[in-house]
C-alpha cells in the first residue's frame, strides 16, 4: 500500500500533483463532461447545432412508447443468452487442454490458440461477412457440400419456417428470419483465446495428485469437471460473464458492420446501442439519442449494481 | 493385491488421444478463416468459384482446339488438382491437345499489389494513431499510477474513486456528446481527435493495473533512490520503468490492439479519404458493389501483417503474461 504521509511532507511534495494532472484533465474533458452533457441534452430537442429547445421529459416519454427501442431490448436479451451459451466452448477447451498430460503439447496448443488472434477482430468480422455471402460464401458452400442444406429444406417443409428453399441460396444476412441465427452462428466455434488462457491460468493450481486421487475413487470425467475444475475457474467464469453481459448490452459494432445502420432486413438485428447511433447520426435527432443513451445507461448501471451485490467476484 | 497399482497406472495412461482429437478439431476450425483468407487472396472470382476450398495448383494447361473451319485456337487455363498429379486432360471433347506446364503466374499477385495500394495509406494512418496513442497513454498512465502508488497524498482517495467510477460507467451514452465536443474543438476530421480520445479512454484501465503493480514493488528501492537525491521523475525513469517492463509491454500490446481494431469513433469523425484509418477503409471497401474477393482477402491479410509482426516478437510475453497476470489486474 501507499504510505500515508504527513501534511507538512505533503506540502513539500506538492509537485506530485502535476503527475496526475494530465490524466485528470483528459478524463474530465473526455469522460465526465460528455456524460454530464448527455444527461443535460436528453431534456432538449437538439439536432446537434446551436439551436436547441428545452422540452422536459418529452424525449423519455417518446422513448417509453418507442416500439423499435423495446424490440431492440428484446433482441439484445436474446443475444445475451446466445453469448452465454457461447462461453461453453472456451471453458471446455481450457479443461481439455489442461487434462492433456504432456506439458509440451499443452504449450503447443496454447500457441496454436493464440495464432488466430493475429487477424484483427475487424477483419474477422469481414471474413465472416464473406462466409455469409449467399452466392459465393463459404457457409452456403459447406452446407451444400455436406448435404446439410437438404436437411434444412426438409425441416423447413415440416415446420413451415419459410426460410430455406431447394433452389435458392440461403440469404443469411438478408432474410429477416435468419438474422438472429446468423448472429448466433457468427464466430463458430466461439473460442476466445484470451478467455481460454485466463481459464487455464486458473486451472493450473490443481495438482496432479488431486486427479490421481479422483481417479482412484473412480470419478468420471464429467464429475471431475463439476467438483474439481469448475470451482477453481468460477472466479474467472463469473468475471467474463459479467463483462460479457455488459459488453453485449452496450455493444453495437458487430451489428453495424454485419447488418448496417438499420439493423438488417426488417430491423431484426437492431440493438439499443445501434438505435441510439441511428437516431443521432442518421436521423440527426441528437437530443433523443441522448435520452436513449441514458435509458441504456440506467440498465447497465442496474446490472452493475446487481452484479456487485449478488455475483461477488472475489479477488 | 499387487494388481491394483498396475491397474491404476494403466488407467492413467490410456485415453489421451480423444482429447487431442477434439482439441485439434477445434483448433483446425479456428484456423480455417485464416487459411481461407490466405488461399483466396491468390485467386480471382472465377478461379474461386471453380475451386473454393484448395489452393490453386501451380500448373497451367495449354489447350489447342480445332474449330470446324480448320483454324486452330490456343487457350490457357488453370489446372485442377487431379491434373496436377497426373497428366492433363482436355476440358471438352473438341480439344485436340492439352499440355501441362509448371506455372507460377496462376497466383494473382496483382491482388496483393492492389490491396497494398488500396489500404497502404490507411495502414500508415492507423500505425501513426495506434503508436502515438499507445505511447502517450502509457506515459501518462505511468505518471498517474506513480502518484497513486507512491504516497497517500491528501485528496488522492477522492481522485482514485473519481477514476474508478469511470470503470463502471458505460461509454455508450457518451458518443453523441463526444461528437459535438470534438466539433466545438474543431477536431472533427483529424487524426488527433482519435489519439486524444484514445488516450483519455485508456487512462482508467492502465492506471488501475499499473498502480497495483507499482505498489507491489519493494519500497526500499524508492527509499534508496530518494536518499541519493533522485527526483520523482528520476525515480520513475530508473526504478519504476525498468522494474515493470513486462506489465508495460502487455498493456502496450492491448492498447495497440484496441486502437487497431477501433472503427466506431473513426467512422463518425473522419470524412476525408486520405485520413481514413483501417477500420473505416475496410468498411468502405466492403461497400463496393461488385466484390473481387481475392483483392479483398489480400487487403485483409495485409491489414493483419503488423499484428503478425507484433505477435512474432511478443508471443511468449503474451502467452505467459495473460496466463499469469491478467486475472490479478
Amino acid at each position: 500500500m501507499a504510505f500515508p504521509i504527513s501534511r507538512q511532507k505533503a506540502l513539500r511534495e506538492w509537485k506530485l500533483y502535476f503527475l496526475i494532472l494530465p490524466s485528470l484533465l483528459l478524463v474530465c474533458t473526455f469522460a465526465y463532461f460528455p456524460a454530464a452533457s448527455a444527461i443535460y441534452h436528453s431534456f432538449f430537442d437538439w439536432a446537434g447545432g446551436e439551436t436547441k429547445q428545452l422540452i422536459g421529459f418529452d424525449n423519455f416519454k417518446r422513448a417509453l412508447s418507442d416500439k423499435d427501442l423495446w424490440s431492440s431490448f428484446k433482441t439484445v436479451s436474446i443475444l445475451i443468452v446466445f453469448n452465454l451459451f457461447k462461453m461453453i466452448p472456451s471453458i471446455m477447451m481450457a479443461v481439455l487442454i489442461h487434462r492433456v498430460k504432456s506439458d509440451r503439447w499443452q504449450y503447443l496448443y496454447r500457441v496454436m490458440l493464440v495464432v488466430p488472434m493475429i487477424v484483427p477482430s475487424l477483419v474477422t468480422l469481414f471474413i465472416w461477412k464473406f462466409f455469409f455471402d449467399p452466392n459465393m460464401g463459404v457457409l452456403n458452400n459447406i452446407l451444400d457440400f455436406t448435404g446439410i442444406k437438404s436437411l434444412l429444406v426438409y425441416f423447413d417443409h415440416v415446420f413451415g419456417w419459410n426460410l430455406f428453399f431447394e433452389n435458392a441460396p440461403i440469404g443469411w444476412l438478408s432474410q429477416p428470419g435468419l438474422i438472429l441465427p446468423s448472429l448466433f452462428i457468427w464466430g463458430f466455434p466461439w473460442i476466445g483465446a484470451v478467455g481460454v488462457l485466463i481459464y487455464l491460468a486458473g486451472l493450473q493450481s490443481i495438482g496432479q495428485e488431486i486427479y490421481e486421487a479422483a481417479e482412484l475413487d473412480g470419478v468420471g470425467p464429467f464429475k471431475k469437471f463439476i467438483y474439481i475444475e469448475l470451482p477453481l475457474i468460477l472466479t474467472q467464469v463469473r468475471l467474463s460473464l459479467v463483462l460479457l453481459v455488459i459488453g453485449t448490452l452496450q455493444g453495437y459494432g458487430l451489428q453495424l458492420l454485419l447488418l448496417g445502420e438499420a439493423g438488417g432486413a426488417g430491423g431484426r438485428g437492431m440493438v439499443p446501442g445501434l438505435w441510439m447511433y441511428n437516431k443521432a447520426f442518421v436521423a440527426g435527432e441528437f437530443g433523443y439519442a441522448c435520452a436513449v443513451g441514458m435509458i441504456l445507461f440506467v440498465f447497465i448501471l442496474l446490472l452493475t449494481f446487481l452484479n456487485n451485490k449478488y455475483v461477488r467476484v472475489d479477488k | 493385491m499387487s494388481t491394483a497399482p498396475k491397474d491404476f497406472v494403466g488407467s492413467h495412461k490410456q485415453k489421451d488421444w480423444p482429447k487431442h482429437l477434439i482439441i485439434c478439431a477445434f483448433i483446425l476450425i479456428e484456423l480455417f478463416p485464416l487459411y481461407m483468407m490466405f488461399q483466396v487472396s491468390f485467386k480471382d472470382n472465377a478461379s474461386f468459384l471453380r475451386n473454393p476450398w484448395l489452393p490453386t495448383p501451380p500448373f497451367s494447361v495449354v489447350e489447342t482446339r480445332q474449330a470446324a473451319d480448320g483454324t486452330e485456337t490456343i487457350k490457357t487455363r488453370v489446372a485442377d488438382w487431379s491434373e496436377a498429379f497426373s497428366s492433363a486432360k482436355p476440358s471438352d471433347p473438341s480439344v485436340k491437345t492439352a499440355e501441362k506446364s509448371f506455372d507460377l503466374s496462376v497466383y494473382k499477385i496483382k491482388n496483393w499489389n492492389f490491396g497494398l495500394k488500396l489500404i497502404g495509406p490507411y495502414i500508415a494512418n492507423t500505425v501513426f494513431v495506434a503508436v502515438t496513442t499507445t505511447f502517450v497513454t502509457l506515459s501518462l498512465a505511468i505518471l498517474g499510477a506513480y502518484f497513486f502508488a507512491r504516497y497517500k497524498m491528501p485528496f488522492s482517495g477522492v481522485l482514485w474513486s473519481a477514476f474508478l467510477v469511470l470503470m463502471l460507467m458505460p461509454g455508450v451514452a457518451n458518443i453523441v456528446p463526444l461528437f459535438s465536443l470534438l466539433k466545438e474543438m474543431s477536431l472533427l476530421n483529424t487524426l488527433w481527435a482519435l489519439i486524444i480520445v484514445g488516450v483519455a479512454g485508456g487512462q482508467v484501465f492502465n492506471i488501475f493495473v499499473l498502480r497495483n503493480f507499482i505498489e507491489d514493488l519493494p519500497k526500499d528501492l524508492f527509499e534508496a533512490a530518494e536518499m541519493d537525491g533522485a527526483s520523482h521523475i528520476e525515480q520513475i525513469r530508473n526504478v519504476v520503468i525498468p522494474m515493470s517492463g513486462s506489465i508495460i509491454g502487455t498493456l502496450a500490446i492491448l492498447c495497440f490492439l484496441g486502437q487497431w481494431n477501433d472503427f466506431l469513433l473513426s467512422l463518425i469523425i473522419l470524412r476525408d479519404k486520405e485520413l481514413f484509418t483501417l477500420g473505416v477503409g475496410l468498411i468502405y471497401l466492403d461497400g463496393e458493389y461488385v466484390k473481387q474477393w481475392g483483392q479483398m482477402m489480400a487487403a485483409y491479410f495485409i491489414a493483419s501483417i503488423p499484428l503478425i509482426v507484433i505477435f512474432l516478437f511478443c508471443m511468449r510475453l503474451f502467452v505467459r503474461g495473460l496466463s499469469a497476470g491478467a486475472v490479478k489486474g
